[in-house]
């Protein structure tokens, strides 16, 4: 894993952004896909460029689901929440995962190697219903088979 | 028409001809977020390997989505001498060297896999696409690109009448451009309907400036992903509606806002939209006429409620997404407090064909008070999950048979619910039309284009849950009525479906309807749709689960419980085994089930049917109530 970034690597990286344009969210975005989340310190030097305060950009951090504040999982599983999905059975697919990997929606392992997400419908419905293992799909669920999947990332994490 | 334009539009013609008579195979693959979901990188990496490693005399490129979502990788072959193109579906990798054997070594035709001829001569093997049972009665407008073209190639786009409205409207002023768009009859194709010429007009007649022009690319409705086809498929013809809409209403500026789930559509707007400026469309003195127009591609972090325009303009001026109070009205004061037109990104890609053909074509098709051509996307418990062009008309029977190849198997018909989260939910229903007046007399509305279709083995309790707990996560938290009343609606929701069903309960759930319609937004006023609908079409089911305690498709958790029913079933030993919180357990030669453990996940029944079975809960007591109803009666 990548060490912390320093606050000089921080402010250097956002250094294209200026106030008053909208580019908080790009700001951000640059943040999470440079160091895969975004620190206290990333936070603060995004604000000092954006000429605001960091609990403005904190603010934004903590309304939009897909801004992460910690690292991601070496393995994250994201399970599709859309209805075409809940309507063949997601929900009992989400159950199970959850108590087969003992995680809630949103929680990772203490070690960083399993994470359990939710995922919004990007309307890949004809695999209905699945789940996203780093971004591939594994469509086509049922609950025994979703469990199977779980436990073998889970003896493999 | 601009001479600058008409110098694009010849090179591209050129350049496209010169393509079409490369004397090799032309193979495109589609790549998009439903294709790849299903292969189709693999299948173009071992295309173009297996092309190099046998030197075929074949080309490989991509294209954008017919539709066909369930059958990807779809490909399309154009046969060598250019007179031929066949479109052939679930070309998986493993499918690939054969496929090129037939296709480009033999020059056959692969008729086991082909989905219809388009362009070229049917064979009876092999009849034409416009055959095919599910494109029977599109009409593609907007999708007529989708397939066809390579939508990472703006010379593709220019090739096939790409930018030609907008060299109409620069002809234009904008008040004919406004009059023409107001003469078509296009409304707001996120569901409102709403005129956009009258819009347009709005931001025309503004009084200050900068003036922003904002596409609505958050296609937020899970199950809808017409946007993402068009996106994918040709986003150009986005970029040019907004053109013309700048020239229009006068805009300096333009924002397409995409959600993050669609990374790919991101990054092809983003190459369309540098491709338009490398060419002069976009930017300063736009093909030499003085009009200067930027254009830029934002991303969003997942959000629900920045689909609402004034959340979505409060994303992009860097603040939480949290709608704004109306008035005033994006017109007036929209990104950074200047006059703004907000368009979802169908409405934006129908006015270039406006500006090419003319209002009194365009309205043409569908009903006397809908106009043009809608995207629909279709779901659920059904055989094809797949996206269409059609007029509005049709019924609901004919998007579920024709559209959506019926029911899965075992699956029986239930209901639909319209449009997203907010539009409600049908019971049976299919002879309601796909126009917007069904709906809103049911009070309900028919969102952006993505209908789900839901089966008996679903409980509308469950569903209600389902939407009202998505409306309670993506409330934004302004206003007590949206982010309290849908965590109440939630409370009782999980109460009844735990076996805590109150008489009280429908009563509540009519005074939280009647109390989010004083919400701020459309996010608020719409959350309890869902309920509202339901307890209308779905009375009776409601009335079993909070009197009788039943849930009819045994899914509500603390209505049913799991029990063994054969002790001797040979799959017995798979349920134990499957069972992720160990609730199935021996005790004396007997295997019970831990009701405290079970969480109802059906993975036990999954693999052992006759082993495991589902039962009431309260079936003594339903019982009871039966015999006590009887003796009374």
């Amino acid at each position: 894993m990548a060490a912390e970034p320093t606050v000089r690597e921080l402010r250097a990286l956002v250094a294209e952004f200026q106030p008053e344009k909208g580019h908080l969210m790009p700001a951000l975005h640059k943040v999470q896909e440079t160091y895969g989340y975004i620190s206290r310190a990333a936070i603060e030097a995004v604000a000092r460029q954006l000429n605001t305060t960091p609990a403005l950009v904190y603010g934004a951090v903590s309304f939009y689901a897909d801004y992460r504040t910690h690292t991601p999982a070496a393995t994250e599983i994201s399970w599709c929440s859309g209805p075409a999905c809940r309507v063949l059975g997601g929900d009992r697919i989400r159950d199970a995962i959850q108590h087969t990997l003992e995680l809630p929606l949103g929680g990772q392992t203490p070690d960083h190697s399993v994470g359990l997400h939710m995922g919004q419908c990007n309307g890949t419905c004809s695999e209905a219903p699945q789940v996203w293992v780093n971004g591939e799909v594994v469509g086509n669920l049922t609950v025994s088979a979703a469990i199977k999947l779980a436990r073998d990332i889970k003896v493999q994490a | 028409m601009n001479a600058r334009l008409l110098t694009l539009t010849s090179d591209a013609r050129a350049a496209w001809a010169s393509e079409q008579a490369s004397g090799r195979v032309r193979i495109n693959v589609c790549l998009d977020t439903s294709s790849i979901a299903r292969g189709a990188e693999k299948t173009l990496a071992a295309m173009r390997a297996a092309i190099v490693a046998k030197n075929l005399n074949a080309e490989v490129g991509i294209i954008g989505s017919w539709g066909f979502c369930w059958m990807e990788p779809t490909v399309t072959v154009r046969t060598a001498a250019g007179t031929r193109t066949v479109l052939y579906a679930n070309v998986t990798a493993e499918r690939v060297d054969d496929f090129l054997q037939k296709v480009v070594t033999e020059g056959a035709d692969v008729p086991e896999l082909a989905l219809g001829v388009v362009e070229g001569l049917a064979t009876p093997e092999i009849p034409l696409l416009t055959d095919h049972p599910f494109m029977k009665g599109q009409i593609r407008r907007v999708m007529e690109n989708c397939g066809r073209i390579d939508p990472e190639s703006i010379d593709h786009y220019i090739a096939h009448q790409g930018y030609e409205g907008f060299g109409k409207a620069l002809e234009m002023d904008a008040e004919a451009i406004v009059k023409e768009m107001l003469d078509s009859g296009l409304g707001g194709r996120a569901g409102g309907g709403f005129p956009a010429g009258r819009k347009w007009d709005f931001l025309r007649n503004a009084t200050t400036s900068p003036r922003y022009l904002v596409c609505n690319a958050d296609e937020g409705d899970p199950g809808a992903w017409v946007n993402r086809v068009l996106m994918e498929g040709d986003p150009h013809i986005i970029i040019e509606g907004m053109l013309i809409a700048a020239l229009a209403a006068h805009a300096d500026e333009g924002y397409i806002y995409i959600r993050y789930e669609y990374p790919l559509a991101f990054a092809r707007m983003q190459k369309a939209v540098e491709q338009a400026r490398a060419k002069g469309l976009i930017g300063k003195d736009i093909l030499g006429t003085g009009h200067d127009f930027e254009l830029i591609v934002f991303l969003g972090a997942g959000s629900y409620v920045c689909g609402e325009e004034t959340g979505l303009i409060n994303s992009i001026d860097g603040y939480r997404g949290m709608p704004r109070i109306k008035p005033p009205f994006p017109a007036q004061a929209g990104l950074w407090n200047k006059p703004t037109n907000v368009n979802n990104v169908e409405s934006y890609a129908n006015a270039p064909m406006i500006m090419r053909n003319g209002a009194a074509w365009w309205s043409s098709v569908s009903t006397a008070k809908e106009k043009g051509t809608k995207m629909f996307t279709f779901s659920g418990s059904v055989k094809w999950a797949g996206c269409v062009e059609i007029p509005f008309g049709p019924t609901v029977r004919e998007a579920l048979e024709q559209y959506s190849g019926g029911m899965r198997d075992g699956k029986v018909y239930k209901g639909f619910q319209p449009g997203g989260p907010l539009s409600g939910v049908v019971s049976g229903g299919l002879d309601l039309t796909l126009t917007l007046d069904p709906y809103r007399e049911k009070g309900m509305f028919l969102g952006g284009g993505g209908l789900v279709f839901f089966d008996q083995s679903v409980c509308v309790l469950d569903m209600c849950m389902f939407f009202v707990a998505f409306c309670e996560d993506e409330s934004c938290g302004r206003c007590t009525t949206c982010h309290g009343g849908t965590q109440r609606a939630v409370e009782i929701l999980r109460r009844i479906q735990a076996g805590g069903g109150r008489d009280s309960d429908i009563e509540n759930f009519n005074s939280l309807v009647k109390t989010l319609v004083w919400s701020n937004c459309f996010h608020g006023q719409f959350a309890m749709t869902t309920i509202k609908t339901a307890l209308k079409e779905f009375a009776a089911e409601f009335e079993e689960h909070i009197v009788q305690k039943r849930c009819r498709a045994g899914v509500c958790h603390g209505l049913i419980q799991y029990n063994v029913r054969s002790q001797s079933d040979p799959q017995l030993a798979d349920a134990v085994a499957i069972c992720p919180t160990n609730a199935i357990a021996e005790e004396r030669g007997q295997f019970t089930v831990n009701d405290g453990l079970c969480i109802r996940c059906d993975a036990c029944r999954e693999v052992a049917p006759n082993a495991m079975e589902v039962r009431d809960r309260f079936a003594a007591r339903q019982a009871a109530a039966a015999a006590a109803a009887a003796a009374g009666g």
